[in-house]
């Protein structure tokens, strides 16, 4: 069977999934606001050792590339890019959590509706289907139509082991996970403009 | 040392270079089979300056990527590795995540120890990597980030006599070029143009000279620079290129005498100790600039100590350097765990045993 290891640390948490085949053997989150770079990894072993699995038996690593936290999105890719790179029969394959919404277990629950991930200051980051994600206002964003908002921690992550799976299944070759950020860096030129060069 | 060799992998991502690298370390001294660095100059050079959140980006994107690089140039695969070394701070936090997470998913993944190192220790002991130099020495550590004078009597074993109390010499060149309209990075287009200057033509304060200790301020400077510039754009509607050359070359006099004076102080305590080889080694991007070396070497020469500089690829920021303190921090029984934490602040005192892994549970020892 295939093995697959999602994990998450893309809002207040740090949630992981394991699945065998389409047997989820289990799925966990622990709520954190802040420590989920000092506790992801101890988590993942734990997941795995309750099984009786260690890294070597992994076909592939499900990874949540956000969007959400900046930080918490980076802890999680680095932590897949650095086993991927470790475990090469078990490749990183990131999956947004647009992607996550939309393999909810219940399709009822998302039929027709926009995937839609909380955002700072009562702003969502929203994927219309065939555009580019942008950032919104909340209430503009629900003007758009009924929403779909990610699981809970522990099912997120069992979406992301879900949605890597079929992925895997389908074969090919996998792009590095990389952070999907959606907003641009805050940075800003510097406000005192340079001096005139007299010739 | 060790007794029998120690092969690591150094992964460096705390400020604004991504870099790895494969050293070797036995009883014969440290080889570096490899050292990766990318820059990300291009990223930042519009805002003149490092942005924290633009750094933690690229460094997130390009850390296996450099570790790939340093591996197959170094010809080796994981399976050859001793231990996995992490810079764990101090530096910008988004970056020095990024590198912990990396090498804990390598450590994890390869079942390979992992070591947290303090990238200062990386800088205070590249002189050991590089020349073998003996113990107790005096290291100036001068960069974009940091200002510090330590001692260095063992591989754990640091006492800072002094450092900035503000800014560190590199950013006061980066911002003495934007004031001038000269480009970025400030280091070497400062000391280019301070090449045709004249270096009394502006009589810039040296902060701290007054006062006793090895502490050093920079701030003070970077806004004495900024009113006298603005002053002369009011006179004249502009600078020449000859301003911005009178302007560079008196801030560089103006740091090259606050860091060979705080210097010869932090030179007169380490002395106290009777070093049988005494010796005062330069780390840090600032330290590849002409006139302050210049000024450390003559001063040295005075004195009758010995004058270190590595060459600037070991000088400037590199994960040969974090390699090595983590195979010296090995040999000293040093392991940490996953719960190796990433640190913005980190400081490097013998005065607080606690700091570099000694015993204390997971990342905060």
């Amino acid at each position: 069977m295939t093995l697959i290891l999602g994990f998450d640390t893309s809002a207040a948490h740090c949630a992981a999934a394991l699945l065998d085949g389409d047997t989820l053997l289990e799925s966990c989150a622990e709520e954190m606001s802040r420590g989920q770079a000092e506790r992801l990894m101890g988590l993942l072993e734990e997941l795995l050792a309750r099984h009786a699995k260690t890294w070597a038996d992994l076909d592939a690593i499900g990874v949540g590339i956000g969007p959400g936290n900046f930080t918490g999105i980076r802890i999680s890719v680095s932590a897949a890019r650095g086993l991927a790179l470790a475990l090469p029969h078990a490749p990183a394959i990131g999956i947004s959590t647009f992607e996550a919404i939309a393999v909810d277990t219940n399709p009822s629950d998302t039929s027709g509706k926009i995937p839609a991930v909380p955002a700072p200051r009562d702003q969502l980051y929203v994927a219309q289907s065939g555009r580019t994600p942008v950032l919104l206002p909340r209430s503009e964003a629900e003007g758009l139509g009924p929403l779909a908002l990610p699981a809970v921690a522990a099912q997120l992550a069992e979406n992301i082991a879900r949605a890597a799976a079929v992925k895997h299944a389908t074969g090919g070759a996998w792009p590095a996970p990389a952070p999907l950020y959606i907003r641009a860096a805050d940075a800003a030129p510097p406000r005192d403009p340079a001096p005139h060069i007299l010739p | 040392m060790p007794a029998s060799p120690l092969t690591l992998l150094g992964i460096e991502s705390s400020c604004d270079d991504t870099a790895a690298a494969v050293v070797r370390v036995g009883p014969q001294g440290a080889e570096i089979l490899s050292s990766v660095v990318e820059g990300q100059m291009d990223l930042h050079r519009d805002f003149g300056g490092v942005v924290p959140e633009i750094a933690a980006r690229a460094h997130a994107e390009k850390l296996d990527i450099c570790v790939r690089a340093a591996l197959d140039q170094a010809a080796l695969g994981l399976g050859n590795l001793d231990a996995v070394a992490v810079t764990a701070g101090p530096g910008l936090i988004g970056g020095v995540l990024s590198g912990v997470m990396c090498a804990k998913g390598i450590a994890a993944g390869a079942s390979l120890p992992l070591i947290g190192v303090n990238h200062l220790a990386g800088h205070a002991l590249t002189p050991r990597l590089t020349d073998d130099v003996a113990f107790p020495y005096l290291m100036l550590l001068v960069s974009g980030g940091h200002c510090q004078f330590l001692l260095v009597r063992g591989a754990q074993d640091f006492t800072r006599l002094g450092g900035t109390i503000d800014d560190a010499p590199g950013e006061a060149f980066d911002k003495t070029a934007r004031l001038l309209g000269l480009p970025q990075p400030g280091g070497p287009s400062v000391e280019a143009a301070a090449k045709s200057g004249n270096p009394k033509a502006h009589r810039f304060p040296r902060p701290l000279l007054d006062r006793d200790g090895c502490d050093m301020s920079f701030s003070g400077l970077k806004t004495a620079i900024l009113r006298a510039r603005d002053a002369r754009v009011a006179d004249a509607g502009g600078l020449t290129v000859q301003d911005q050359a009178d302007f560079a070359a008196s801030f560089q006099a103006a740091i090259t005498d606050v860091l060979t004076e705080k210097t010869r102080r932090a030179l007169t305590l380490y002395l106290q100790e009777a070093p049988a080889a005494p010796l005062l080694a330069v780390a840090g991007g600032v330290a590849a600039n002409g006139a302050i070396r210049t000024g450390l070497e003559l001063l040295c020469a005075h004195m009758g100590v010995a004058f270190s500089a590595p060459p600037l690829r070991l000088c400037t920021d590199n994960a040969a350097m974090i390699a090595y303190a983590g195979a010296a921090l090995m040999a000293d029984g040093v392991r940490h765990d996953m719960t190796l934490a990433a640190r913005p602040r980190w400081p490097l005192d013998q005065n607080r045993p606690a700091m570099l892994g000694s015993g204390k549970k997971g990342a905060k020892a």
